[in-house]
């Protein structure tokens, strides 16, 4: 009650900011709707292309290819992490919905890999467009995950697609910023001495500025990978399928059980994601 | 091969008002009240000949590297001309447009970096074939091209490994490896050694002077180090303040340096390696030197130091005998007596011959073997002049020859 009370104290002075967020959200709806759905249509098609290929492959498959990547890039404890840890999936009943989340993880990193890329290098090349970004950045960093919600359903209506682009908005900004940050950090004398030997701007960057800040973009790619796992039950609160889902369910009908195996999942799919993709980082170190 | 013309490089807000006020005769200092701008290159002219190992020296900040990067327009000069003779006639480096600049680049400026600037992240061998990639040449060509120029520089069979497994001195092999690979006529070499331990730099200076022999390439080199200059030089540019203040034969600069600037510069330089027989020697007719008699087409002379050796030269400059305790003594060319053992005491009946070209350090060992007048003869042998201790103590303390007394700045 007392908080309602001094608000009043505001009354005179008061703006009706949520009117006009209102008004802006259905104005955007209303007039851009289909844009905005035809944005879905690329991402759609992405999502269902990887969610085939892994729902085709037959989990044996699945887990050997795993296993042996893993072994190959990050050693054999990592190797029988991965594999041991896609068989408990597998045994607890959940095979299908975790292939369904890694699918949306896929195609929300794929697509953050191709909107962040190009984003990031720009930001090293131009002072001026990274004091840009950087506001944009920080606000969709700052952003709680549930305040995405609304306007994503809005424009983009509820389901998975719409969870993927939820995810992509939160999951994109720490590769831009590690994008900017490898590049910038590749020392200037080398830079130098690809130009004196008459590169071009785009053999600089492909041959050097690029292969130089690998480890510090697959460090950004980490944290995608991470954030983008940790949209996935966020996003079953607006109908997105996959790990999520059982989550959710369980948790609204006091399933405990049924909700803690999809959290068990979830958190054995990004531990296994975390090690590959840090190992993959180390190895670009390395050279 | 390269002629610069009147290069300057003002690096500020504004350059061309930094000119202006330059060419009225402003100093630097009141430039850069006036219009904040710092003149890194000061009005720089020079032309080197195809081959020419052309060194650079001055201070920390004497716009070295600027002038350096100015020619290959890592640094954009802010007026002057840098010609290149190439297969289709002379090119303005300045003046060129990107793909013609990437073009010269590639095939015509090669540079080595103190720093080295080797890609980490590539092998040795793909480091060396850079400079061909960027070319887009095929890649069988690339590693065979590769292959031959790391063996060129000692370093066969390391193509394979990543640099930083390498020494400092292995890496600036690379570093000097890839600039020799693309075949560049022209090498610019910012100070290339002095990130290199005494004993490996005199190991490079040596590989470098031996790589010139062989490949004849024109080379603009940097350094700090008086004695690398001197040791690779064939001219020297003392640079001050971005304004060349000499340029000339080493042992010119070392003799007769033209600004107490250069004097300081020199003033710890061991000039027994650069300065000539020819410039210590006294001639004939200097006032050291009598004339004790004439004899039909000859001279006798003697030096005042040794008055008791009569040299007989005959009026077209040949010696013919030299004559000591009443008797004649044998005239030996200089790398005989070298070659044989040395003599408990110092030769009174065998005189020295020493050509003109040849160091004060030549004229050193030739003094500790013979007690006679060194005899220093041109080309065709005849007499320049006679050097005695006398000579050789004031050439070490003074760096000046015998008529250099007259001339020239005394440290
Ligand atoms: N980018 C720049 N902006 C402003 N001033 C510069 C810049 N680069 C060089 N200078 C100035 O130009 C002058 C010449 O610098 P330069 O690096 O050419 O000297 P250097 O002779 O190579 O010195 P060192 O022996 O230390 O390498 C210095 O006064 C330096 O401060
Ligand atoms: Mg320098």
């Amino acid at each position: 009650m007392n908080a309602l009370l001094t608000d009043a104290v505001f009354d005179p002075i008061r703006i009706p900011l949520d009117r006009w967020f209102n008004d802006f959200i259905n104005w955007l709806t209303f007039n851009y709707r289909p844009t905005f759905q035809a944005m879905k249509v690329p991402v759609e098609a992405l999502l269902d292309g990887v969610s085939a290929v892994l729902l085709w492959l037959p989990p044996v498959v699945f887990i050997a290819l795993v296993a042996i990547m893993a072994w190959r890039v990050a050693g054999w404890r990592i190797g029988v992490l991965a594999g041991a840890s896609f068989t408990l999936i597998g045994m607890v009943g959940l095979w299908g919905l975790t292939m369904v989340t890694l699918s949306m993880v896929a195609a929300s990193v794929l697509v953050c890999l191709i909107i962040g890329l190009p984003l990031g290098i720009l930001a090293a090349r131009s002072d001026r467009f990274q004091a840009a970004l950087r506001p944009v950045l920080d606000v969709m960093q700052t952003t709680p995950a549930f305040v995405y919600l609304v306007p994503v359903v809005m424009l983009f209506s509820i389901g998975t697609v719409a969870g993927v682009i939820a995810t992509i908005i939160f999951a994109l900004p720490p590769l831009i910023r590690l994008t900017d940050l490898g590049i910038r950090q590749v020392p200037d004398d080398v830079i130098e001495a690809a130009e004196a030997f008459g590169s071009s701007e785009r053999q600089v960057l492909f041959k050097v500025r690029l292969p130089l800040a690998l480890p510090t973009i697959m460090a950004g790619v980490n944290q995608t990978i991470m954030l983008a796992l940790s949209m996935v039950v966020i996003a079953a609160l607006i109908g997105a399928g996959g790990l999520g889902r059982p989550v959710v369910e369980g948790l609204n009908a006091l399933r405990i059980g049924q909700a803690g195996i999809g959290g068990l999942a979830i958190v054995l799919l990004a531990i296994v994601l975390d090690r590959l993709t840090q190992a993959f980082g180390a190895g670009a170190k390395r050279g | 091969m390269i002629r610069v013309e009147s290069l300057h490089k003002v690096f500020g807000p504004k350059p061309d008002e930094a000119l202006r006020l330059l060419a009225e005769g402003r100093s630097k200092d009141e430039i850069r009240e006036a219009t904040g701008d710092v003149i890194g290159v000061q009005d720089v002219s020079f032309e080197l000949k195809p081959g020419e190992f052309f060194v650079i020296m001055g201070l920390s900040g004497s716009g070295k590297s600027t002038l350096l990067r100015c020619i290959n327009r890592l640094i954009a000069p802010t007026s002057g001309r840098v010609l290149l003779q190439t297969d289709d006639g002379e090119v303005d480096v300045a003046q060129a447009g990107p793909s013609e600049l990437r073009r010269l680049r590639q095939e015509h400026l090669a540079m080595v970096f103190q720093r080295f600037g080797l890609l980490p992240h590539r092998t040795v061998r793909d480091n060396v074939a850079y400079g061909l990639e960027v070319q887009r040449v095929g890649r069988a060509e690339r590693v065979r091209r590769a292959d031959e120029t790391l063996e060129m520089v000692g370093l066969g069979g390391w193509g394979g490994v990543l640099p930083a497994a390498l020494s400092g001195g292995m890496q600036q092999r690379v570093g000097l490896a890839r600039a020799l690979a693309t075949g560049a006529k022209v090498l610019l070499m910012d100070e290339p050694f002095s990130a290199l331990d005494p004993l490996i730099k005199m190991q490079m200076q040596e590989e470098m002077i031996r790589l010139q022999r062989q490949l004849g390439r024109t080379i603009i080199f940097i350094t700090h180090d008086l004695d690398e200059a001197l040791r690779l030089g064939d001219r020297i540019a003392i640079m001050d303040d971005g304004r060349f203040v000499q340029v000339g034969a080493p042992e010119k600069i070392v003799t007769e340096p033209r600004t107490p600037y250069v004097a300081d510069f020199v003033a710890h330089a061991d000039p027994t390696g650069v300065i000539t027989a020819g410039t210590v020697a006294v001639p004939p007719e200097h006032p050291r030197v009598d004339e004790l008699r004439r004899e039909p087409g000859a001279r006798v002379l003697a030096h005042r130091t040794q008055a008791d050796v009569e040299i007989e030269v005959a009026d077209d400059g040949r010696v013919l005998g030299v004559r000591a305790d009443g008797a004649g003594a044998e005239l030996v060319p200089i790398d005989t007596l070298l070659a044989e053992e040395a003599p408990t005491s110092r030769y009174r009946d065998r005189a020295a011959v020493v050509r003109a070209d040849r160091t004060l350090r030549t004229l050193l060992a030739a003094r500790n073997l013979c007690n006679l007048p060194v005899l220093v003869v041109d080309d065709e042998e005849r007499l320049v002049g006679f050097v005695t201790e006398r000579e050789i103590i004031h050439a070490i303390i003074e760096k000046r020859g015998h008529n250099g007394d007259a001339n020239g700045v005394t440290a």
